[in-house]
């Protein structure tokens, strides 16, 4: 409907990550421009004052005569001179921090909002295949690693260059031989700094390594606070905790020992080249070649451009990190979305719910399958408000096939029809529109009951028709003993729902939905019997005028379908109705019904036994 | 996500620094003080040093230039390099020990916590997230070790710096140093202010985070319903909302933070154009040199440094100091289930154990055992079934003395057991549990844990009586196998066995099972029975279980419910009575059954917790 989104992750893929990364930038290049552009103005202010302290200098030294010998006012305006390139400084600082804060920030925000949509819109089988944790690991961290290298790597070594160059460009000024002496040592330095920290990189990944088994051994004990009492291994626990502790300490004090390293090094070096650039700074004011004020604007600027050398290393190895994450999130932006909205044939209104199945087969095409189908060769035909069932052990194929009807997964050869026309010519998302599925453990959101039974309805519903869904689902009056009703919030900060609960709110849910076609999946299985009663209750108010699916494993679930179909390893092995499977002698359904009667009769028997007191043990 | 959510809870109060607190803490360097006090000397030595050289610096332009002394300039060149090895060397010596420092006070405090935690009783743990002890752990001690060695080095550093600037300001020209302090306080209040502004943003700016982590979070967890209901653009839409308020609460907090350092430079850049324009003046009636006034501006540079941080400094520390807190809070938490003074060793709980009119709840007013009472002969076996939060856990947790009755008494060989030693009850008792729990390591690793010293042999005797060994031994290390992080590399039933045979090798007197084999296949549970019968002959047992094989076993069926014992007897004696015990095994009888023809759908597995005890 209304695609919000202006930036898409797909139009910035490059194997080159550094290009990829430019590519993200798109909008954002001017600001970020800007944002170099200002702190090269502020950084030529800076320079500027010590051109001004120059000149104040000569005109102490008489080196340089004051405007009309009047000196009050020449310091006066000299005064004035370095707060007024002070604020420019500022300025232009502040509106460089600003916009690329607004380059990180936005790119930051829009990187969020395409992941989001990008992966609720992946397919069915990418979801199968990739954890949890490491898909929300890479929308977190990976993002903000890659805000990080606008926000600071990024623009921290064009910093340190752009202050390098303009600070060199301004000692040339000065004196060019002076100017080459000051930075003899500059390659150095850099080499040496680039050195230190790969190094400090991998004794730190070393040091956070230990963390994580530290981490792991601490969780471990704590939830199996039980176990360790239980057979009374406190001191064991303890010893390997230390253990574990102690070679952190270890991993620690050996990555120390780099940081303790370089920055003394560094002093030397910087220190060293910075003595021998004043010594012959002095030395040629001394005889004259230079001024005293060239001297004093010599010193302020070679400290401003020799101290952040050392740091560019450091921004250097890190910027390393931004272009990992920026691969890795690429990764999710490469993969296939579902196109929900393609399809030849766009209907108006509801479907009506006749369905052919024709020599349908379907095989999975992610990485775990190995290529034999879990549905093959399925034909049947079922009317506009009829009750199939499928009933069949887990395994073979009940759900893969119900799966097809909704598109989740696309059939892969065969015909399947609805209301005459190819499935796969439906939109997906029309088709899930029409689609409504009450799953064996629904999933429920964490927001209120409410939010969570109108969720995905798609218009606004009033309090009339929720209570009536939850009335009809068999849920209301539950609903109303919960402390804020049906503002209730569900999971960890409100209510733990049974299981029998979180199925009616997931039948008050498709209840609003009003689909067309109707899949219910093991819906009775894992409640009690007196849950059950109320469910079924709800499930025929549901099933009422819809084409339905039933998958079951009990006789009773599937008795009264309009068509059961037997499934076993990816086959339909019989079908009919109860009657008709029933008189088919050798029959699985057959088998079926004789193992559930013949539990009946044993359970009888065991009872009997216990009646004449036989006891069984 | 949850653990970042704690976090921010915790950080919402800030503390104040109250002098107990403080008395801890600094207790916690003293075992180190030399180490605290060679860092507190190096940087205090590196900060003099910086204000030394910049007065050398000022002497090579007067001394040196201003008069041509060439001697002179190679003599203070001279003074300069050799300063400059002697605050290399205090550089390395205070990063190495503030550094090595930290990380010791770190080792010290977890251990402490660590320890501590060892001996704490499950109410306390049953109250008290595993991510916030987490985070106590590894966080926050962390954060007090950063406030003693960090913090205080920049405290130190900041002081010597500014003193140091101060006294050779003062030294130079009294009346300059005057306009320097009074901008001071000026500066201090700025940054203070600032801090405030910023840490309320970054504070929005973690909440957003730790929602936008949930949404994303509930969104990819729920992915199959989200597209089943077509909900796409709305999640988009609401999501957008918490992704703008992120958006608006960082970039806030980034351009205030760029708007600070102008504001304390232009600041000071008043009082370095009054030092320039008054300076010069002096200069002119020779109070003042050249290399004096270019050593003002340097010494005000200087001073800039500690202050533009004081702020973030100050913040930090309010930040660890909250840490500390947290962290006394936890190390002087006393156990409940602790040794009475002059408790003895049980010697043995192969005795008669009574349950003698016992109350229990884990919170006030919500009982969960009234008035308890039962009594077990010693070798007698126990089977307590009855619908979930009956009270079947807490009976086998208060048998355990994980927790104590709240009124009345448990008493084994007719005393007390309040007057036993906690050690020898845990020794003398086998428990598995059904959520079993496994150590990072291998099998063989997992299962000596039920008895430290236990040879190979008896390890995979063990194994074999609970039914494990057969499939060790189809792995393709066998008992070398790895088990992953908390068994995850195994099944639910496969980790259900080795904690069973961790239990069998503890040799326990007393052996409590609940719903230790929930989990585990009919055929291999079958073939536990023989070993399970073995085991159990001449030892006390109690089974919390739903499977019929080893209700029907038990000498005792108790049907517990509401916090008592509904019905009582042997299998064949409560069938009779057509009550409840009747009604659970009727539909348990049903179940197993449809399992074991294979007629049921029998990928229940995932689920962690099947009760079909439960219903009733």
């Amino acid at each position: 409907m209304n695609e919000t989104l202006t930036f898409d992750f797909r139009q910035a893929i490059s194997k080159n990550r550094l290009k990829g990364l430019w590519r993200m930038m798109v909008d954002y290049r001017w600001p970020y421009v800007g944002a170099t552009i200002s702190l090269a103005i502020s950084a030529l202010s800076k320079t500027l004052t010590y051109f001004l302290l120059r000149y104040f200098a000569d005109v102490l030294t008489g080196d340089s005569a004051a405007i009309n010998n009047n000196y009050p006012r020449t310091f006066a305006l000299v005064a004035l001179g370095f707060v007024g390139l002070s604020v420019f400084q500022g300025a232009f600082s502040f509106i460089s921090g600003r916009l690329a804060a607004f380059t990180a920030e936005g790119i930051a925000r829009r990187l969020r909002d395409f992941l989001f949509d990008h992966i609720q819109r992946l397919s069915f089988s990418y979801h199968g295949s990739t954890p949890i944790g490491d898909l929300i690991e890479r929308v977190t961290s990976d993002v903000d690693a890659v805000r990080r290298f606008f926000n600071e790597q990024a623009i921290g070594v064009g910093r340190i260059v752009l202050i390098f160059f303009i600070n060199f460009a301004a000692l040339l000024s000065l004196n060019a031989r002076l100017a080459w002496i000051s930075v003899v040592t500059i390659p150095l330095m850099l080499y040496i700094s680039i050195w230190f920290f790969k190094r400090v990189t991998k004794r730190y990944e070393k040091y956070q390594e230990q963390a994580t088994v530290l981490s792991t051994t601490l969780q471990e004990n704590l939830t199996g606070v039980r176990v360790v009492k239980a057979f009374a291994r406190q001191k064991h626990e303890k010893d390997k905790f230390e253990g574990d502790n102690w070679e952190k300490f270890l991993r620690g004090r050996h990555l120390l020992m780099m940081h303790s390293l370089f920055w003394p090094i560094s002093d030397l070096v910087l220190g060293g080249q910075m003595l021998f650039g004043f010594v012959y700074a002095a030395m040629m004011a001394i005889n004259g070649e230079i001024t005293v004020g060239t001297y004093v604007a010599y010193v302020g600027l070679v400290v401003w451009l020799i101290w952040p050398i050392r740091n560019l290393g450091r921004l250097i190895v890190q910027t390393s990190t931004g272009l990992v994450s920026y691969g890795r999130l690429m990764e999710i932006a490469k993969q296939d979305r579902e196109p929900l909205t393609e399809g030849k044939f766009h209907p108006n209104g509801s479907v009506r719910g006749e369905i052919v199945f024709d020599d349908v087969s379907f095989v999975y095409d992610d990485e775990k399958s190995d290529g034999t189908p879990v549905i093959k060769n399925i034909s049947f035909r079922c009317e506009p408000g009829q009750a199939i069932a499928l009933l069949g052990s887990t395994g073979s194929g009940k759900t893969s096939l119900v799966n097809l009807l909704p598109r989740f997964y696309d059939y892969t050869s065969g015909s399947l029809r609805l209301d005459g026309v190819e499935l796969r010519d439906y939109p997906r998302k029309y088709m899930r529109a029409q689609t409504g599925i009450v799953e064996q453990e629904p999933f429920l959101f964490s927001r209120s009951i409410r939010e969570n039974i109108t969720y995905g309805v798609g218009r606004k519903v009033n309090q009339e028709e929720i209570e009536e869904a939850a009335r009809a689902a068999a849920v209301h009056e539950v609903i109303l003993t919960f402390p804020d009703g049906y503002d209730t919030l569900v999971g960890e900060k409100g209510v733990t729902l049974s299981g029998g609960q979180k199925q009616r709110v997931a039948i008050a849910r498709t209840l609003l939905k009003n689909p067309h076609i109707l899949i219910l999946d093991d819906s009775t299985s894992s409640v009690d019997t007196e849950t059950e009663a109320e469910i079924r209750t709800a499930l025929n108010n549901l099933m009422e005028n819809r084409t339905t699916f039933i998958i079951a494993h009990r006789i009773q679930s599937v008795m009264v379908a309009d068509l059961i179909l037997v499934m076993d390893q990816g086959e339909i092995v019989q079908a009919g109705v109860h009657e008709e499977l029933l008189a088919e002698k050798d029959g699985m359904y057959r088998e079926i019904y004789e193992i559930q009667t013949r539990i009946d009769e044993e359970l009888e028997k065991e009872i009997q036994k216990s009646d004449v007191g036989v006891n069984h043990a | 996500m949850p653990e970042d959510n704690i976090e921010l809870e915790e950080e919402e109060y800030s503390s104040q620094l109250t002098l107990p607190v403080l008395k801890r803490i600094i207790a916690l360097v003293i075992p180190h003080k030399y180490w605290a006090l060679g860092f507190f000397v190096a940087i205090a030595i590196v900060s003099v040093l910086d204000g030394v050289l910049t007065y050398i610096n000022k002497n090579i332009i007067d001394q040196g230039i201003a008069v041509g002394d060439v001697d002179r300039l190679m003599e203070l060149a001279a003074i300069f390099g050799g300063f400059i090895v002697v605050q290399s060397i205090m550089v390395f010596i205070f990063v190495y020990l503030a550094g090595v420092l930290g990380e010791r006070i770190q080792f010290d405090l977890r251990k402490q916590m660590f320890d501590h935690l060892q001996s704490l009783s499950l109410a306390y743990y049953s109250q008290t997230s595993v991510g916030r002890l987490m985070s106590r752990v590894t966080s926050d001690s962390g954060r007090v070790a950063d406030l003693m060695t960090w913090g205080l080095l920049d405290v130190t550093w900041a002081i010597t710096n500014i003193t140091t600037s101060v006294i050779f300001m003062t030294i130079i020209n009294w009346r300059l140093a005057l306009i320097v302090f009074a901008i001071i306080p000026v500066l201090v209040i700025v940054g203070i202010k600032f801090r405030q502004r910023i840490l309320v943003e970054f504070r929005a700016s973690r909440r957003a985070n730790s929602k936008i982590t949930g949404a994303y979070n509930e969104n990819i967890s729920g992915v199959r319903v989200v597209k089943a209901l077509g909900r796409e653009d709305e999640n988009l839409s609401e999501f957008q909302l918490l992704t703008g308020d992120m958006y608006r609460a960082s970039y806030k907090a980034a351009w205030l933070s760029a708007l600070f350092l102008p504001i304390v430079q232009i600041i000071a850049a008043v009082a370095l154009g009054s030092i320039v324009w008054y300076g010069g003046i002096q200069s002119q009636a020779g109070l003042l040199t050249i290399g004096g006034i270019h050593a003002f501006v340097s010494y005000l540079t200087f001073m800039l440094w500690p202050i533009q941080d004081i702020a973030r400094v100050y913040a930090e520390m309010q930040h660890s100091i909250a840490s500390a807190e947290r962290i006394f809070k936890l190390v002087d938490t006393q156990p409940d289930v602790h040794n009475l003074p002059g408790a003895i060793d049980a010697e043995t709980l192969l005795g008669e154990i009574e349950f003698d009119h016992v109350d229990f709840y884990y919170e006030e007013r919500k009982p969960v055992l009234t008035d308890f009472s039962l009594k077990v002969k010693p070798g007698e076996m126990i089977a307590l079934v009855g619908p979930t939060g009956g009270g079947k856990s807490t009976i086998v947790n208060l048998l355990c003395r994980f927790y104590e009755p709240k009124n009345g008494r448990v008493l084994i060989n007719g005393r007390d057991y309040t007057e036993y030693t906690l050690e020898s009850i845990h020794e003398r008792v086998g428990i598995v549990l059904q959520t079993p729990h496994l150590f990072s390591g291998t099998i063989r690793e997992n299962i000596r844990y039920g008895r430290l010293g236990a040879t190979d042999e008896s390890i995979e005797e063990a194994a074999n009586m609970a039914g494990a060994h057969d499939f060790i031994t189809s792995l393709a290390k066998g008992y070398e196998e790895n088990v992953g992080e908390g068994g995850n590399l195994l099944s639910t039933g496969q980790k259900q066995l080795i904690s069973l045979a961790r239990a069998v090798l503890s040799k326990p007197e007393l052996f409590i099972m609940d719903e230790a084999t929930s989990s585990v296949d009919t055929l291999t549970e079958a073939l536990i029975q023989q070993g399970m019968k073995n085991l159990m002959s001449g030892r006390t047992s109690f089974i919390v279980a739903h499977r019929l094989s080893t209700i029907r076993r038990a000498d005792r069926i108790l049907v517990i419910e509401d916090g008592k014992i509904a019905e009582t007897g042997t299998h064949a004696e409560l069938l009779r009575q057509r009550g409840h015990y009747y009604r659970l095994y009727t539909q348990q009888f049903r179940q197993e059954l449809e399992q074991q023809y294979g007629v049921a759908d029998g990928g229940k597995e995932k689920k962690d917790a099947p009760e079909p005890m439960a219903a009733d």
